[in-house]
């Protein structure tokens, strides 16, 4: 107990999933609290393939609160941040480690300082909303360290408050993240919809665009949009409840026409409004349309829809089949127009990797053996290298702790991020 | 610029005798005009009747100098030809559709009695629903540029087969007439700033154009267009605004919310030339109707990357300036029409526009 109590480092490891919005979050009615003009769903995607990971660690042999970020100290003066640690510490109980010797109180969390490791196992530039997964991760994680009482829908309303799309990743399945009503902010939070059981079936493949622009920031975006875009209200007001509505009837049944009506419709006008701004924001390319006309294509070809696509704040497509046949499919479809630049298949699917194989598609012989899908009409023109690869993944699980100590990002001795 | 203008009838046949059955047979009337193209500054996008071409709001548009971009049609009437036919850029097309219809059966009601006394041709009113037509129309732009040559096209066949028949010159009708045969073509039966009034009544009488103002008001301003390279085949406008129509929740919200005050600010800042206002708007109209387009199922994409990084490199220019210098505005393709206040300011556009977009090649990385 003596010498050795300053000494010790408790420490708490999550992860954490990415999300993404079927029904878009876009345009803020308060900026510090991060309240929404309207309601948004997502589906969580499965952690195993897209995830952030996240070590808190605390101490009372550390001098100020830091921050690790795939290996790279960052600040975290940030309000956002500030937002997040300062409301879980509000929250925070006692916590005793009898193994250790470890016996916090309540009050005594004010005075610790906490070292924060975190790590994205999909690259931060490519746009696929690395805030939520992070900071839903940084809240989970400091929760877990801290004994807070596990009321998901605080939690959920705190990750908000570092990233409004945070909010949606506390919960495995579809998520709905209800805007609220009050000012202060109290009761916006997501909620689950269903787990990510319910709808198994579902296979999502994500093409990763190569982009040469540095895209407009989100919380610059649709700030711009909400002070200049005459469509947004009525966006916000009059077409998204009813789609929400029509969105959780979709999921709650299965039905996978009117979910991707829903999605793709919602994307387009979430791309809309950004082009009513000014000035006008375009977060889609000349690839992500062909993407969409590929897959509007086939769908109107099949008579009912098979594929369902959506866009972020970026150029990437998310694509969502049926099934995995319908999946395998689609990757034929995808391949075909969108080769590998290099000579490597395997790179060229990140996460799930064996849809290659149940798609036929060993090598890149078999990626130039593909016929022309039988919908397209000539001449098949082929866009190599406008896809940087692919990811396949499917709706997935919440967050959880990691309880095996090789996956914490710290140092247990040191107090330091591993391998900085 | 200028109105479409007529030009004087062929030199007269001197073999002809004004008595002689066998001549009057042979004789043929001609007229030739020459009508200019318009670009949107308010945009239509969107019928509340697909028969008669009835709009779900106003638009405005500026006529382009027809010195530039013009369509010239012939039109020619004789006893002797079997039926109406149409040439177009030397191709010979259909007469048979609806719009070529419209416009054919509303200037013939229109028909008033013709007489070229040097030639002994004598035409009664009534006699013009038995005389067949021959039209030969010609655009001196390409027609797969995708700038509007059914509007300038249009509006010369009515213009021009008025003059034949000697229709009485009520402009507004022969807008409303032209619009029966392309919305848009009923900008271009004026020159300088053209409002389409939507109009109320069931029947599209009152649905037609008005000059704002003349070529000569506002004739600092210069337009540049970018005729981008586009390997697409564009979704066209007929059916793409009737899939808006039918598709867009946010269609109907902007016809009837936002174009009205959209159009009477137009007005007031073409009336005082105020570029600021004017350049707000137009760039604020035609990203709209592109939002419209993204907004409807399928979702429509007119523009492309290179549309964007023109729109950008004019928004960064403008930013930089603090006050507008360009406007800019794309219809119905990756076309851009670049307006701006005057010649020095269009010169500098130039050089920036022909600094990222050098000819024949691909320079990307010179413009972001």
């Amino acid at each position: 107990m003596g010498a050795t109590e300053p000494q010790w480092v408790l420490m708490a490891t999550g992860r954490s999933p990415t999300n993404i919005a079927v029904i878009k979050y876009w345009g803020k009615r308060d900026e510090a609290l991060i309240l929404p003009v309207n309601d948004s769903i997502s589906v969580t995607l499965d952690p195993d393939h897209l995830s952030a990971t996240t070590t808190v660690a605390a101490s009372p042999s550390f001098p100020s609160d830091r921050m690790w970020l795939n290996g790279k100290e960052i600040a975290l003066s940030g309000g956002r941040f500030q937002s997040c640690l300062r409301e879980i510490r509000k929250r925070a109980r006692d916590v005793e480690d009898e193994k250790k010797g470890i016996k916090i109180k309540k009050e005594d969390w004010e005075k610790l300082h906490v070292h924060i490791a975190s790590y994205n196992n999909f690259p931060t530039a490519a746009g696929l909303a690395s805030s939520a997964a992070g900071l839903a991760c940084l809240v989970f994680t400091l929760g877990k360290l801290m004994n807070v009482n596990e009321d998901y829908g605080e939690l959920s309303s705190i990750a908000r408050q570092g990233s409004g799309s945070a909010c949606r990743s506390i919960y495995g399945g579809f998520v709905k993240w209800c805007m609220g009503k009050n000012d202060d902010g109290s009761d916006s939070m997501a909620v689950q919809l269903v787990d990510e059981s319910h709808w198994d079936d579902l296979v999502i493949i994500i093409a990763v665009v190569s982009s040469k622009q540095k895209e407009t920031s989100s919380t610059s975006g649709m700030r711009d949009t909400v002070e200049t875009s005459p469509l947004l209200q009525y966006r916000a007001q009059t077409v998204v409840p009813s789609r929400i509505l029509k969105m959780e009837d979709a999921i709650k049944n299965r039905d996978f026409e009117s979910f991707a009506r829903l999605t793709c419709a919602d994307s387009n006008q979430f791309h809309a409004v950004c082009l009513d701004t000014s000035p006008p924001i375009f977060y889609m390319n000349d690839t992500s349309h062909r993407i969409i006309s590929l897959v509007e294509k086939w769908n109107h070809s099949e008579g009912t829809p098979q594929v369902a696509y959506t866009f972020d704040a970026g150029p990437n497509a998310v694509l969502i089949a049926r099934n995995r046949k319908t999946a395998t499919l689609l990757l034929q479809r995808l391949l075909y127009t969108f080769p590998p630049q290099e000579n490597d298949l395997d790179s060229y699917m990140l996460g799930d990797k064996s849809i290659l194989s149940d798609a036929g598609l060993q090598s890149i012989a078999d990626v130039e053996a593909l016929p022309a899908p039988p919908e397209m009409k000539a001449p098949n023109q082929k866009f190599k290298g406008d896809v940087s690869y692919f990811i396949c993944s499917r709706p997935g699980a919440g967050p959880k702790v990691l309880t095996d100590e090789s996956h914490a990002l710290i140092d247990s001795a040191t107090g330091l991020a591993k391998g900085v």
